[in-house]
């Protein structure tokens, strides 16, 4: 019973904590098209800023929305400069995004050393469920995951700036000759993205030891988050995507050590975009 | 929307057998000639490292078969890098035969990687996964091998890395030719790179290789013209497993060195950085590239004040490469000859 609940408990979690890191991820992907190869480096420079600010007194919840802030700056000045240039050329943004997490992972190094980094939690505890103590902290960051995620999809349903982006995908010529400017949208949708990574990276934070190299972990995790969800399927389909990965690692590292649970979900996910590239959720 | 990549004529011109290949073929003579030359006027660390950059060399050009005439991107080619170097590594540490170890090692290695990648290459190509997609597939290959060879470190050495002797080379049933030396090591690895070259060369500009440049330009057409699209594919992915596996088991001996970072997904993309400023659709372009890159790195990272910041301009050379530059520097030379020649013309 206990093995029961904390599994579950764990894995409810983990999928939260997933989708919110892959859900900047799933909004560039999923809307615009680009795979955002920089996403992991958003990831770190939102956990960076973080740490950075806090380290200079800034209270930790201020301190997240002011480096979701700054990524997502960086990540309009990213896309004015170069990607919206490219985006009738995708295999071309995919490299110029992996440049950039070189060229922003390079700049982490030298602004902020290669040391691992701690930003203490700012909330202890745990919540006691008499059978199994849940951690509070994951708790509240995936309360925050699906009130964020929910809102964004409300947005995008029940909203005229919902319907502009709809419309966006659908038919991007025909939403351009209705009047929509279609390039603002697009830089929107982008810099959104970007935000929406450094968000997470500063709420994740406090869970892992920060150094230049930890959104990469979260890079490939995100993608097959997307892909098996069913690209632009931003709600339940990053929420699935998530519980797929998430509770698949949970599960394995059950019966065996961490870094071969994580190789056969890599496995699994791979058999998934074969056979179902169109993701689960997408009923198509 | 597809999401095929679009090429200009000029690219398609560098291709087809134009009046470049004429050029192409001079300039792979003066770059072979001058490795030949090197060790004749150096010794000492030149003629140590450069074997290894040709190796690299030889793993950018089983990238360009893919990227550059496929309009294949696969960031994986590490994992069939490793693939080739731990074979190698495990042969020669375990086979006791009468044969020479080292030959079996090669082959254990270049089989396995080709292997390998047939059976990816099969696998995804026969379902129509392709653009993206692939190279998240292939992405998280080199993860699963990375992973693989980091957490079976009874067999593989973990994160120490596995030690590969310096192989001999067996010529005859009473000549033997130690490879301990970095001399004979030089010209053999030369004497495998470049009739590689020359082949991967002919065949790219025989009707394979232009089967493989039509699936790059249009793949429906292909389809429809009744070429068997995935089945092209999956060779093409076969035989670039191949050159990586076998880059990567010779690598392993000249290195005496097989490690986890061989298969990682930063060094898959480093593969990427050097073809993309060598010129995508080059295989000599790409392999200079890979040399002139390694080599730049090396340099700059031993001298304290610049090594920090090499890393970060490497990464702004690559993004100005991709945005100004889309044929590298083969684009460029290029360039340069198409305008003599045609200055000549006139």
């Amino acid at each position: 019973m206990e093995t029961v609940v904390s599994v579950f408990a764990d894995t409810i979690l983990i999928t939260l904590v997933l989708a919110f890191a892959a859900f900047g991820l799933a909004i560039i992907y999923g809307l615009i098209g680009v795979i955002n190869m920089g996403h992991g480096a958003m990831l770190t420079l939102g956990a960076y800023f973080t740490w950075w600010s806090t380290q200079h007194g800034v209270p930790f919840v201020p301190s997240v929305l002011l480096s979701a802030i700054a990524v997502g700056a960086v990540g309009l000045a990213f896309e004015h400069i170069i990607i919206r240039h490219f985006y009738n050329r995708p295999f071309d943004t995919l490299l110029l995004t992996w440049a950039f997490f070189l060229v922003t992972t390079e700049v982490i190094k030298i602004v902020f050393g290669t040391d691992f980094r701690n930003v203490p939690s700012p909330v202890d505890g745990a919540i006691d469920l008499e059978i199994y103590r849940v951690p509070a902290y994951k708790t509240i960051v995936g309360a925050v995951s699906i009130s964020i995620i929910a809102g964004t999809a409300l947005v995008f349903f029940k909203t005229a700036l919902g319907i502009k982006i709809r419309a966006m995908i659908q038919n991007r010529e025909v939403a351009s000759l209705l009047g929509l400017n279609i390039a603002v949208m697009y830089k929107l949708v982008f810099a959104f993205g970007a935000f929406m990574a450094g968000l997470a990276g500063g709420l994740i934070a406090p869970m892992y030891s920060i150094d230049p190299y930890m959104g990469n972990t979260f890079l490939v995790r995100s993608f097959f988050v997307v892909i098996i969800g069913g690209v632009g399927q931003l709600l339940a389909g990053t929420l699935f995507g998530s519980f797929a990965i998430g509770g698949l690692e949970t599960v394995l590292a059950l019966f065996s050590d961490q870094v071969i649970a994580q190789i056969a979900v890599f496995f699994i996910a791979v058999l998934i975009l074969r056979f179902r590239p169109q993701g689960v959720f997408t009923g198509r | 929307m597809t999401m095929q990549v679009q090429h200009g004529g000029h690219v398609a011109a560098a291709s087809s057998r134009g009046g470049w290949m004429g050029g192409e073929d001079l300039a792979a003579m003066v770059v072979f000639g001058l490795l030949a030359a090197i060790p004749l006027v150096t010794s000492g660390y030149a003629v140590y490292i450069l074997p290894q950059y040709m190796l690299l060399g030889l793993l950018a050009m089983s990238l360009v078969i893919l990227w550059g005439y496929g309009g294949i991107v696969s960031f994986g080619q590490a994992a069939f890098f490793a693939i080739g170097a731990y074979a190698m590594g495990l042969v020669m540490k375990h086979a006791a035969l009468p044969i020479n170890s080292a030959y079996l090692g090669i082959l254990a290695g270049v089989a396995g990687a080709a292997l390998v990648s047939l059976l990816i290459g099969h696998f995804l190509f026969s379902a129509g996964v392709r653009s993206t997609y692939f190279v998240v597939a292939t992405l998280a290959l080199s993860i699963i091998v990375e992973q693989t060879v980091k957490s079976f470190s009874d067999i593989t050495g973990g994160w120490n890395g596995l030690y590969v002797d310096r192989m001999t080379l067996t010529l005859g049933p009473l000549v033997q030719l130690s490879l301990f030396d970095d001399m004979p090591m030089y010209y053999t690895v030369l004497a495998v790179v470049v009739p590689i070259y020359v082949a991967v060369a002919a065949l790219m500009r025989a009707r394979f290789g232009k089967i493989v440049v039509g699936i790059r330009e249009n793949e429906d057409r292909m389809l429809a013209l009744g070429f068997n699209v995935p089945a092209y594919k999956t060779l093409a992915f076969g035989l670039s497993g191949l050159l990586a596996g076998l880059a990567g088991a010779l690598y392993a001996t000249h290195a005496s060195f097989a490690h986890p970072s061989n298969a990682g997904v930063l060094f898959s993309t480093q593969v990427v950085i050097w073809v993309a400023i060598g010129g995508r659709h080059s295989l000599l372009g790409a392999f200079a590239g890979a040399i002139v890159v390694a080599s730049l790195s090396n340099y700059l990272s031993s001298i304290e004040a610049i090594q920090e910041y090499w890393p970060l301009v490497q990464g702004l050379v690559f993004i100005a490469v991709i945005v100004l530059f889309r044929n590298g520097l083969a684009g460029v030379v290029e360039s340069l000859f198409g305008k003599k020649r045609h200055g000549r013309a006139a």
